[in-house]
């Protein structure tokens, strides 16, 4: 055993040697205040039976502790705050801001339309337009999106799902407009379509063409984009539709093997597809069981896929993922206490180990964030990052006897709910019998009661509350926005090239019918600005349209 | 009696429906029966899912922000349908200051993010069964405890010269009793005839002076046991014999914020 030990010990140090070059430490040497210097790694005197197994080294299989092999110490995480609101043109001037601000990544928060595929003018999206995000319509908005951002100096994760082909198409079209190769792309697509028949609610056509679309795109990537991330498989929304810690990792990764099903059976190959898998989690307020979780999902991904579905490149073993503080747990009552709430979540899932991260605003409760809160945000991530010291060591939690206790039966009882959606079928199955919507509401209910019951202390909810005035400032999405951005796509339609339009939405039908990947024919749709709303009705008229029971 | 009926509805494009499907299962365990509409609905749709299925109130959740729009289309789609008797509620992330505008265009409570489902559920119940049993008239009478009537008589027949109505005794209250109208209302003056007299007993704690608010109601008895759904304690659960042939009953005064609030329906006449 302890010959294995050394031996894996060894393949650390290389690997660590093999990483410095690339991505040095950020200090020579780390220390505390007091002089002790804070060692790369910290392991047991004397590993037991099984720490290989369980734990292992960062970087490597089961990467409980870790994807990299000296983690923050060298970069710290992607400070990603998720960001849209009204038109394209202030969505671009509140990304210049945050990039000025420090920020590292985008994130693309779309409107409701945008979302389910309807254009600004569609009845559908009345009310609705620039509301929870930007409103897109054509490659116009897409181009006012980004301008003066140049797409091979970002990466870019879009919160789309059912019409996720049709973003990437703007954004390949984008980046070809500013002279960048889609080769060079680097982002996310969210494009998982499961979590939201379960959770999120913006699916447009039924489970099996939209596994199909979802298929069609990891093909398209895998030659195309090759740095981009095809799907972001997130337990986010199925947390903050109520699930418990336990209940998001294992519909989470449920899933996932539902996505990873289906690209086998489209033919692609794992070792292709799986290392642009990308996963996006929560962080909610129960510190210990958080970065527990984090650790837990990262080890039974990467015993799934190396097991289960016999993948050989480490690659695909690795489990990479954005976190998200949670909505849900943010207070209407005393905002300024969500900063405190918002703290302890981002630091639960910096010691969980995640890759990238956004920290919610203090005024979520409320309405979309103000700048000045949502730079607080930013603030927290910031201070956590530079001032804490939490990220000078890999993993500072392992060897906890509660959180590697806690790890463990979050495996265990999240593996006893695969094993129950493994008998509908999987998780498509699953889904189409209602069962994770089921469990989640059950539990999302039995947590109000006990709010209500005051057995669940919420500071400033239903206890330590004052009376409160003070309406804090809120932002307001104007509402002439919405004329505004109808007028403007009445004006695309206006003036493009209709009979380009027009084949090119006749090409794309063809190739819906006939089975071939829809990628190709949505960015020629789009190039020739065809709407959200066109491609999605071609595609609606073609695949139907699904409705929750 | 009939279960209330309870439409929950979703308008617009917002997916998250966390709220909804907790509102209505709390008010089902609350014994209403509820009706949830799921996702995308239009307004139209919603005020016709309300008429078919005979509901008595509806309750919209939003949390895109579009409640602006939305809610106030629910209403106009209902009166378009003359369904207008048919109150709305609604609630999500929906910020206070939006809350004027929305009751304006017909939206008759907004719940914010933090209110517990019992406050629905109580809510939904007085606005159901409210219906059928309007708010107080007006102000009956306020009763002032006096020890000696004689010796109050003269401040209000002579330096503020308001008539003296009548004086009577209400023997099972043990008091004599003075009324002067004013305006739409009177002012009683209450004098104890002994010491076990409940108002020999507030004078002896608090001395003379203000003594119950009495309100004008109709119908003393279903208002009594709308109270006592609420919570609200009453001192008389069975009306008693008042003064003027009136039928009264006192709520607990914790209701009041310590102030005693009598509920009096008059003789009706003829």
């Amino acid at each position: 055993m302890s010959g294995s030990y050394e031996n894996q010990k060894n393949k650390w140090k290389q690997n660590v040697d093999k990483t410095l070059q690339k991505f040095p430490e950020r200090k020579e040497p780390f220390e505390t205040s007091s002089g002790i210097p804070v060692h790369r790694l910290y392991e047991p005197e004397k590993p037991e039976d099984g720490y290989l197994e369980k734990l292992g080294f960062p970087g490597a299989y089961p990467y409980t502790r870790g994807i990299q092999p000296t983690m923050y110490r060298s970069r710290h995480w992607t400070m990603r705050q998720y960001a849209g609101f009204g038109s394209a043109k202030e969505t671009n001037e509140r990304f210049r801001y945050l990039l000025d601000q420090g920020q590292t990544g985008l994130s693309v928060a779309f409107d409701l339309p945008t979302q389910i595929g309807y254009d600004s003018d569609d009845p559908m999206a009345e009310g609705e337009v620039g509301k929870v995000g930007v409103a897109i319509d054509s490659l116009e908005d897409m181009e006012q999106l980004f301008a003066e951002i140049p797409l091979n100096k970002v990466s870019t994760s879009m919160t789309i799902n059912a019409p996720a082909s049709i973003l990437l198409a703007m954004y390949i079209a984008v980046g070809e407009k500013q002279g960048v190769a889609k080769e060079k792309l680097t982002g996310t697509i969210q494009n998982d379509i499961l979590k939201e028949y379960i959770a999120r609610g913006t699916y447009i056509y039924p489970p099996e063409s939209s596994m199909r679309i979802i298929t069609d795109i990891f093909s398209y990537c895998q030659e195309n984009l090759p740095k981009f991330n095809t799907i972001s498989i997130s337990g986010y929304h199925i947390r903050e539709a109520g699930a418990t810690a336990v209940q998001e990792v294992a519909f989470t990764l449920a899933n996932g093997m539902a996505y990873v099903d289906a690209a086998l059976a489209a033919g692609l190959e794992i070792d292709q597809f799986a290392p642009r898998l990308a996963f996006f989690f929560n962080a909610h307020n129960q510190f210990f069981e958080e970065a527990a979780k984090y650790r837990a999902a990262r080890r039974m991904w990467a015993k799934i896929m190396k097991e289960k579905y016999n993948a050989q490149d480490p690659k695909s073993w690795k489990m990479r993922f954005h976190t998200q503080t949670g909505g849900s747990t943010l207070t209407a009552q005393q905002p300024d206490n969500n900063i405190v709430r918002v703290t302890v979540q981002a630091l639960a899932a910096i010691m969980g180990g995640t890759q990238s991260l956004h920290t919610n605003s203090k005024d979520e409760a409320l309405a979309l964030p103000t700048e000045d809160s949502a730079r607080i945000a930013l603030r927290t991530q910031q201070i956590l990052a530079h001032e804490s010291g939490v990220t000078e060591t890999v993993d500072p939690l392992a060897g906890s006897y509660f959180v590697e206790s806690l790890t463990d039966e979050i495996e265990e009882k999240a593996n006893e709910y695969i094993k129950r959606i493994d008998e509908f079928g999987g998780a498509v199955k699953a889904v189409e019998a209602g069962y994770m919507q089921r469990e989640i509401h059950q539990t999302a209910y039995e947590t109000q009661k006990d709010i209500e019951k005051g057995e669940d202390v919420i500071v400033g909810v239903n206890e330590f509350t004052i009376d409160e005035e003070v309406e804090p400032e809120l932002l307001r999405v104007d509402e002439k926005l919405e004329k505004n951005q109808v007028e403007a796509t009445e004006r695309i339609r206006e003036n493009r090239d209709a009979d380009a339009v027009a084949d090119s939405l006749k090409k794309l039908r063809e190739a819906a019918v006939n089975n071939e990947n829809l990628m190709p024919f949505i960015v020629e749709a789009v190039k020739v600005y065809a709407t959200v709303g066109e491609i999605a009705n071609v595609l609606r008229e073609e695949f139907g349209e699904y409705t929750a029971m | 009696m009939e279960p209330i009926r309870v439409l929950i509805a979703k308008p617009g494009l917002d997916g998250h429906d966390r709220g909804a499907l907790i509102i209505a299962q709390g008010l089902r365990d609350a014994g209403m029966e509820v009706i949830y509409t799921g996702l995308r609905q239009s307004p139209e749709q919603i005020a016709q899912a309300a008429i078919q299925e005979d509901v008595n109130v509806i309750g919209l959740s939003s949390l895109s922000g579009a409640h602006k729009t939305l809610f106030p289309k629910v209403v106009e789609a209902l009166r378009a349908n003359n369904a207008e008797d048919i109150p709305v509620i609604g609630g999500g992330v929906i910020p206070t200051e939006d809350i004027p505008y929305l009751e304006e265009k017909g939206v008759r409570k907004i719940f914010t993010s933090g209110t517990a489902m019992s406050d629905t559920a109580t809510f939904i119940k007085q606005l159901v069964q409210g219906e059928e049993t309007p708010p107080p008239n007006k102000i009956s009478h306020i009763g002032i405890a006096v020890q000696h009537l004689e010796q109050a008589l003269p401040f209000y027949q002579h330096s503020l010269g308001l008539p003296l109505e009548s004086v009577e005794t209400v023997e099972e209250e043990k008091v004599k009793v003075a009324f002067f109208p004013i305006g739409d209302t009177r002012i009683e003056l209450l004098e104890p005839m002994d010491e076990d007299s409940p108002i020999q007993k507030f004078i002896d704690k608090k001395g003379e002076g203000i003594h119950h608010i009495a309100l004008d109601v109709d119908n003393i008895e279903k208002r009594i046991s709308l109270f006592k759904e609420q919570g609200i304690s009453m001192l008389n659960e069975t009306p008693k014999q008042g003064a003027h042939d009136s039928r009264i009953a006192f709520l607990h005064p914790k209701a009041g914020q310590g102030v005693l609030y009598e509920l009096c329906e008059e003789k009706q006449e003829g």
